[in-house]
């Protein structure tokens, strides 16, 4: 349980999860806006387009969600005029992070999209910018202390606590509501995966009481999941679904389920991954895939950003929504979530 | 006129890659990022100053891989010992948190050094295996929290502060670098280290003790990675479980660039001074280019991958 304890204690943003209306929302209580709502005029776009305003991304990491937020705000930035000047990859690194945003400041950039990699060493990382006057827009998590308004554009996220409601729906109705759950949550102090791991839990345990979590594993290691899935299955046979924290370790729960010739465990998952959603439409193990909508964040951010330096009005939590893609949905899922066409091999399945 | 072609063809390839390899990437960004602000002095502070925990942490590497011994643990050691340091500081003065996130240091690369130099163990094994050891102590120890320090006096001394308008971080890599230098050049210690790297048996026989120079190339390796913990603890002004954790392998290129050998008996600090800067101005101007990502990884694994092939080529020889 301190596991637990820890979550709720480092997390500058909280996810009432204790009932079943339960939704995202923002560190200061705020509601969360639709991303929809977060749009720059057209009547603004000459205006903007004389500035020479330049932006910088600084992201965390490198993946299909990353691509796709970058094109997203790109696309929105070229709209606008803006220029992109620096593009970072702290790879999860407190320290290397707060380097890519002294380096970014060399260019001198109006507009910073980034994430924060945690509250606590992320508010020294980003001084410099805000002293600078930056208009920032955080993606998922906020610097400790930090204003919206006065420090930031917004905070832009997805609808995390959907995501994992949405998976442990998906997994309820591919069970019949009933029967044994194992429940693989990322075991590090990571915002957006801890709550979404939690929405799911909490779905399961409030809304479905045929449905119970018997076994819980974290990991931290993605590679570890074929090895933390066949211990679950060695002291669960009958296990009847497995969610899993994200697509990578997904994978390796696939394979530890037809290695051991199990055709009968469910799996979900969050976030698209092309071998997942494969043995999906194949009729495989996994039921469902719980994207978000990673390009309309992209846009979201950039328009948040571009209205904050416009001093226009910006919700201070905008969220994306949460897509869950199944078999019947796949290709129009992928679409809308990445913005690329879904790979060949699932439209030839 | 014989000696000075004599003098060229015998010329340390080895040693000079290093320097014709930063100065030729420092001229390469200088022209192509001119009017990109690599050139300025915030800039060029800046990459001075992030890297110089890598820069410390190198330091120490070089006496390890010039005895003949190798540390993979360094990176799990900063990041014990920036948590001890700021946990220490939560409740006690700075002098406490200095000396814990030290003494982890020193403490960690004691228990490599003792297994290594008195069961003769490999130091490569035991410190891969140490490795994980402290990565996941430093997980268990805030049960996977980031501490935050709010001694301002420690976060201005190891972090952002200056003296005499000089940055902290560079004075740090200062000491480090004269200390380090004049103790492997210098120093009956520096010399017992290469001998020990050239030849242990033979050193061994001159009479040196050669497992207290293990023991001592070890408990040094985790003393620098105890002092980048504390920098970087005060750099960011909190501590993080991840801190270090990426820094394996900018540390061991850099020192291998900057003309150490991996098979001991030979070496140089202001080399991995100059590796460790040349590694950080990569970064930084890739950056400053406007690559994306993926083509920075590529771009820099290639450079690397070229100064290693250098670096290395008179060692295959």
């Amino acid at each position: 349980m301190t596991y637990m304890k820890s979550l709720l204690a480092a997390s500058a943003l909280i996810v009432l999860s204790t009932n079943v209306n339960a939704e995202t929302i923002g560190p200061g209580g705020e509601s969360a806006t639709p991303s929809s709502q977060v749009v720059v005029s057209d009547d603004l776009v000459d205006t903007i387009r004389g500035m020479g305003l330049s932006a910088a991304f600084l992201w965390h990491a490198q993946a299909d969600f990353t691509v796709a937020v970058t094109q997203g705000a790109t696309d929105e930035f070229t709209r606008l005029g803006i220029e992109v000047v620096a593009e970072t990859n702290a790879n999860f690194d407190a320290a290397t992070q707060r380097s890519d945003v002294e380096t970014t400041m060399a260019k001198e950039p109006n507009i910073m999209l980034t994430l924060p990699l945690d509250p606590v060493t992320s508010a020294a990382a980003f001084a410099e910018a805000r002293d600078a006057g930056v208009s920032i827009t955080f993606l998922s998590n906020v610097p400790d202390g930090y204003v919206q308004g006065q420090d930031y554009a917004a905070i832009v996220t997805d609808d995390l606590f959907q995501m994992g409601k949405q998976a442990a729906d998906a997994l309820a109705a591919a069970m019949r509501e009933t029967g044994t759950v194992g429940w693989i949550y990322h075991d590090a102090e990571f915002y957006v995966t801890n709550q979404r791991d939690n929405a799911f839990k909490t779905t399961i345990e409030n809304n479905y009481p045929n449905m119970s979590i018997v076994s819980e594993q974290g990991i931290s290691d993605p590679a570890r999941a074929e090895d933390i899935a066949n211990a679950m299955l060695l002291q669960n046979p009958d296990l009847g679904g497995v969610y899993v924290t994200w697509a990578g370790p997904a994978e390796g729960v696939l394979a530890a389920l037809r290695a051991n010739g199990n055709t009968t465990t469910k799996i979900v998952t969050l976030d698209l991954s092309e071998p997942i959603a494969l043995d999906m439409v194949r009729g495989g193990n996994v039921v469902a895939i719980v994207g978000d909508e990673a390009y309309e964040l992209g846009r979201a951010m950039a328009a948040s950003a571009v209205l904050h330096l416009m001093d226009q009005e910006v919700p201070p939590f905008i969220v994306a929504p949460a897509l869950t893609v199944t078999a019947d949905n796949v290709i129009e899922g992928w679409k809308k979530s990445l913005n690329i066409d879904a790979p060949e091999s699932l439209s030839s399945n | 006129m014989t000696k000075p072609i004599n003098a060229i063809k015998s010329l340390d390839l080895q040693r000079s890659v290093i320097y014709f390899g930063f100065l030729g990437i420092f001229l390469f960004f200088a022209v192509i990022l001119y009017d990109d602000g690599f050139l300025t002095s915030r800039n060029l502070t800046n990459i001075v100053l992030q890297t110089a925990p890598a820069t410390i942490m190198a330091i120490g590497l070089v006496f390890a891989l010039s005895a003949g011994e190798i540390d993979l643990s360094f990176g799990s050691i900063v990041a014990v010992s920036a948590l001890s340091a700021a946990m220490a500081m939560q409740s006690g003065p700075m002098m406490l948190g200095v000396a814990a996130g030290l003494g982890a240091g020193i403490l960690i690369g004691a228990f490599n050094g003792v297994l290594v130099a008195y069961l003769r163990l490999p130091s490569f094994l035991v410190t891969l295996a140490t490795m994980g050891l402290f990565a996941g102590v430093a997980r268990t120890m805030t049960d996977l929290r980031s501490i935050s320090v709010l001694n301002d006096t420690f976060a201005g001394i190891f972090g952002s502060g200056k003296l005499f308008g000089v940055p902290s971080l560079v004075i740090w890599t200062i000491i480090a670098v004269v200390i380090g230098h004049i103790t492997y050049r210098n120093t009956r210690f520096g010399a017992h280290v290469l001998a020990v790297g050239d030849n242990a048996r033979a050193a061994q026989v001159s009479g040196i003790k050669v497992p207290r120079v293990r023991l001592m190339v070890l408990m040094l390796c985790g003393a620098t990675a105890g002092l980048a913990g504390l920098l970087y603890a005060g750099r960011l002004q909190a501590a993080k479980y991840t801190l270090g954790e990426s820094d394996l392998m900018t540390v061991i290129a850099a020192v291998i660039v900057g003309g150490t050998a991996l098979n001991g008996g030979k070496g140089s600090i202001i080399g991995a001074l100059l590796g460790s800067l040349m590694m950080g101005m990569l970064n930084n101007g890739l950056i400053l280019m406007g690559l994306q990502v993926s083509d920075q990884m590529i771009v820099r694994g290639l450079i690397i991958l070229l100064a290693v092939a250098i670096s290395l080529r008179d060692v295959r020889r």
